[in-house]
């Protein structure tokens, strides 16, 4: 309390400064980043959420693998130099050597135990098991330089599985840190809570030295400030400003941004059991109507769950057209066999999920209107958004269509597929045995075999199951300061490597 | 005096209590904190696990009994979204509102006292005509426009301040004068009609007869019986303000305890939830308390 007491006389006292405006820091290395979400932890083993990510990810904590989901490189090695299969469960990695954390101690396989057992302990609440699931991972350290890790049952993409785990000292408690160490090129220089985090370039980095010397992260929730702030040459990069915002060609720049909007269709509930029907609520709508008037021009229609980036992405899918007239006649089909079609149908979609979201899903409401259905539309908060979408769902409930978006950056369906698709998945919408074993097979399976099951599974998906309405591959707006170089891509979502920062 | 101050204290103590014990129930009835910090796809091995470590799965009366246990030792307990105590988090959020709640209303209150008086000393004069435009376009502007407006003009187009932010003294101008607008035009109209009620008594027109002079007439005599209204609506915006400038901290990149209070309900952070709501509650019992002080000095016949 004393301390509380003192903190905060500490924070009244910090008004007391007096100096000139912040402006661009036009002739140094140094780089301002405004970002839309405040950070409330700076935990390594929390990185694969999307706010926290951004700042530590690769910057501060790096990760034994790392896949290049712009190129086509693949899994590239990090901390590992490389790995090979011992058995069917185990593989072992072969660690870089001659490097040091921030703090100056040596980095080796300990490490590497350690942070894979933190990340999986039942002692904190880590993001990195959901990526996991059932799967257990023990660590046996070889040599210094030399780890196994075992996945029981087998994992075929445990060396992709640690392009999520980020590496920390053996030394790190088992409770949540707010001051991270890691072998990445920057350290954490400063943290003003609900200010700005401040990282600086390290010397004694392993890797090639990056350009930017010192990155502040400011956040500001709105993104026309967030904008005005790169205009003004207050901050450099503004990852996600909005549409409306991205006037100016010359620091504006649309990028994918791995979410993919769609909605799920709940085959619990009468009419959409009814193949007719799910085709209909595909034929129904006009996604092209919608591109460059409620969602930016750059958006591409969506043919699977998963950006096109993403392994077994299956480009012979094509977006389903738009028909009235043939939704029309399924759904009379459907009323001539006794398919309760005029059943209210829910429409729930997600306040502020997107600029103009609460137009799109008018519009969408009614274009399905106009082909019969009867559609009642319900925007929630997120809170009770996320009570909707995942399971159990209530039974008392009418049928629904989810309008929700999901994010996929890491290169492979796996992260994706179980959760939407399979029976025993949180946020899946139907039961089908046959979705379940492609998705059990298509899990285990390597190389080719695994990105042919994966494509697979997309057509059965689409063409046989009409599991859901897919609608758009989701873009974002950078405004990027001419003075620096940097272009944003599908990972700027989840993380922004100061590495790629230059200058002009 | 010391009897009103020490029943203003009692009872606000027990407000206080009862607040607690309110806030505390209601919130969890706002859901499960797992489902929000955990993502979707977390196993319910995680969620378990969770609920667990925070103690959620005990039974709501015991989740009480241990809070208010706690409470006693002042411990508020932890920020689940930001892994330390939740006073601490408060305090700071909460040093950034009282700051700014503090210029502005000083300034307002200022403000609005001196051209209020002014302009009701000659109703419908120029003077009077002008300031009443300009408090009613202060009053029904809304703050989150004049906000981006003043982004636009002052930051943007001239780059004369900073767009947002903490920092420098610069970075205050915006926030404090979009938060000034509002309060300042209601203020200024309260003065304006007390002043000329007081302007129209017998002891003005006394003093008039003995040759006072304007200003003595403006601040001596007709201001102190003219201040009671005056000092309620000051009160009643300063705790507007205590309780955060919601859309100021957001637009502007305010730390302050207004968005943390909403960012914490939105996300089930009740440790904090509770906290900013005792910290901000008795700050404005505080400012209550001082209201009624003030009172007493002005008008003796609250004294007794």
């Amino acid at each position: 309390m004393k301390r509380s007491l003192m903190s905060l006389g500490a924070a009244l006292l910090s008004a007391v400064h007096l100096a000139v405006p912040a402006s661009a820091q036009n002739a140094s290395k140094d780089v301002t980043i405004v970002l839309g979400e405040g950070v409330d932890l700076m935990e390594p083993c929390m990185s694969t959420r999307s706010n926290i990510g951004r700042v530590l990810l690769q910057n501060i904590n790096e990760t034994l693998t790392e896949f290049d989901v712009v190129g086509d490189k693949g899994l590239m090695p990090r901390l590992a130099e490389s790995w090979d299969q011992q058995n069917d469960s185990t593989w072992r990695f072969h660690l870089r050597k001659n490097v040091k954390f921030s703090d100056g101690s040596d980095f080796d396989a300990e490490d590497v135990k350690h942070s894979i057992d933190r990340a999986m302990s039942k002692d904190l609440s880590c993001e990195t098991p959901r990526y996991f699931g059932s799967t257990k991972i023990t660590a046996t350290v070889v040599d210094p330089s030399t780890i196994d890790i075992t996945a029981e049952p087998k994992q075929a993409i445990l060396p992709l599985l640690m392009s999520i785990v980020t590496i920390v000292p053996s030394d790190t408690p088992m409770q949540f840190v707010r001051d991270p160490i890691g072998t990445g090129p920057y350290k954490m220089a400063a943290w003003n809570v609900g200010q700005n985090i401040v990282l600086e370039r390290r010397g004694d980095y392993w890797g090639d030295a990056p350009q930017v010397e010192k990155a502040t992260y400011v956040f500001r929730t709105d993104p026309a400030v967030a904008a005005a702030m790169v205009q003004t040459g207050e901050a450099d990069i503004a990852p996600a400003i909005s549409v409306t915002d991205a006037t100016n060609a010359e620091t504006d720049q649309a990028y994918p941004n791995s979410e993919v909007f769609y909605m799920r269709i709940d085959q619990g509930k009468p009419p959409l059991q009814d193949k007719r029907i799910r085709e209909a609520l595909n034929l129904a709508i006009d996604r092209q109507a919608f591109v460059g008037t409620l969602v930016p021009a750059e958006t591409t229609l969506a043919t699977a769950m998963v950006p096109p980036t993403t392994l077994g992405f299956n480009k012979d899918i094509k977006p389903w057209p738009f028909d009235a007239e043939k939704a029309k006649a399924l759904i009379a089909d459907a009323k001539a066999d006794g398919v309760a079609v005029d059943s209210k149908i829910t429409l729930i979609g997600r306040s502020n999920l997107f600029p103009n979201v609460l137009e799109v899903m008018e519009a969408i409401q009614s274009m399905l209107t106009d082909v019969g259905f009867n559609v009642d539309l319900q925007m929630y908060e997120v809170a009770e958004f996320e009570d909707i979408y995942g399971k159990p769902f209530a039974e008392d409930r009418t049928a629904q269509l989810v309008a929700a978006q999901h994010d996929n950056a890491r290169g492979d369906p796996v992260f994706s597929m179980f959760f939407k698709y399979h029976s025993n998945g949180p946020q899946s919408g139907f039961s089908d045995p046959k979705v379940d074993q492609m998705i059990e097979d298509a899990t285990a399976a390597t190389g080719e075999d695994r990105a042919k099951k994966w494509s697979d599974l997309f057509a059965y998906l689409n063409n046989d199951v009409v599991a859901d309405v897919l609608l758009f591959n989701q873009v974002s707006f950078a405004r990027v300061n001419p003075r620096v170089t940097f272009k944003p891509t599908i990972a700027t979502n989840s993380q922004l490597q100061l590495s790629q920062v230059g200058f002009k | 005096m010391r009897k009103l101050i020490f029943g203003r204290v009692l009872s606000s103590f027990f407000s206080l209590a009862a607040l607690v014990v309110m806030v505390f129930f209601l919130s969890r009835l706002t859901g499960d904190p797992a489902a929000l910090f955990l993502p979707r796809e977390a196993t319910q091995e995680m969620l378990d696990n969770f609920r667990r470590l925070h103690g959620l799965n005990d039974p709501l009366i015991v989740q009480f009994g241990r809070y208010v246990w706690d409470l006693l030792h002042l411990d508020f307990g932890q920020s689940l979204r930001q892994a330390r105590p939740a006073i601490d988090v408060v305090f700071e959020g909460f040093a950034w509102t009282f700051q700014l709640a503090a210029i502005t209303i000083a300034l307002v209150s200022i403000a609005a006292i001196v051209i209020g008086s002014l302009a009701a000393f000659r109703p419908d004069g120029i003077f009077d005509r002008f300031a009443s435009v300009v408090s009613l376009i202060g009053a029904s502007a809304p703050d989150f426009w004049v906000a981006i407006v003043a982004i636009v003009v002052f930051a943007v187009n001239f780059a004369w301040l900073p767009t947002s932010g903490t920092g420098t003294v610069w970075h205050w101008i915006l926030p404090v004068a979009v938060l000034f607008i509002r309060p300042f035009g209601l203020i200024l109209q309260i003065v304006r009609g007390s002043m000329i009620q007081s302007f129209g008594s017998l002891y003005v027109k006394t003093a008039r007869a003995k040759g006072v002079g304007n200003t003595s007439i403006i601040f001596v005599h007709t201001l102190r019986n003219a201040m009671l209204p005056v000092i309620t609506v000051i009160g009643d915006q300063a705790a507007a303000m205590l309780n955060g400038a919601v859309i100021i901290e957001t637009i502007f990149g305010f730390p302050g305890v207004g968005k943390l209070m909403i960012d914490s309900i939105l996300q089930r952070d009740f440790n904090v939830v509770l906290a900013a709501i005792m910290v901000t509650a008795l700050a404005i019992f505080v400012m209550n308390l001082l209201i009624d002080i003030a009172y007493a000095i002005l008008d003796p016949r609250v004294r007794t």
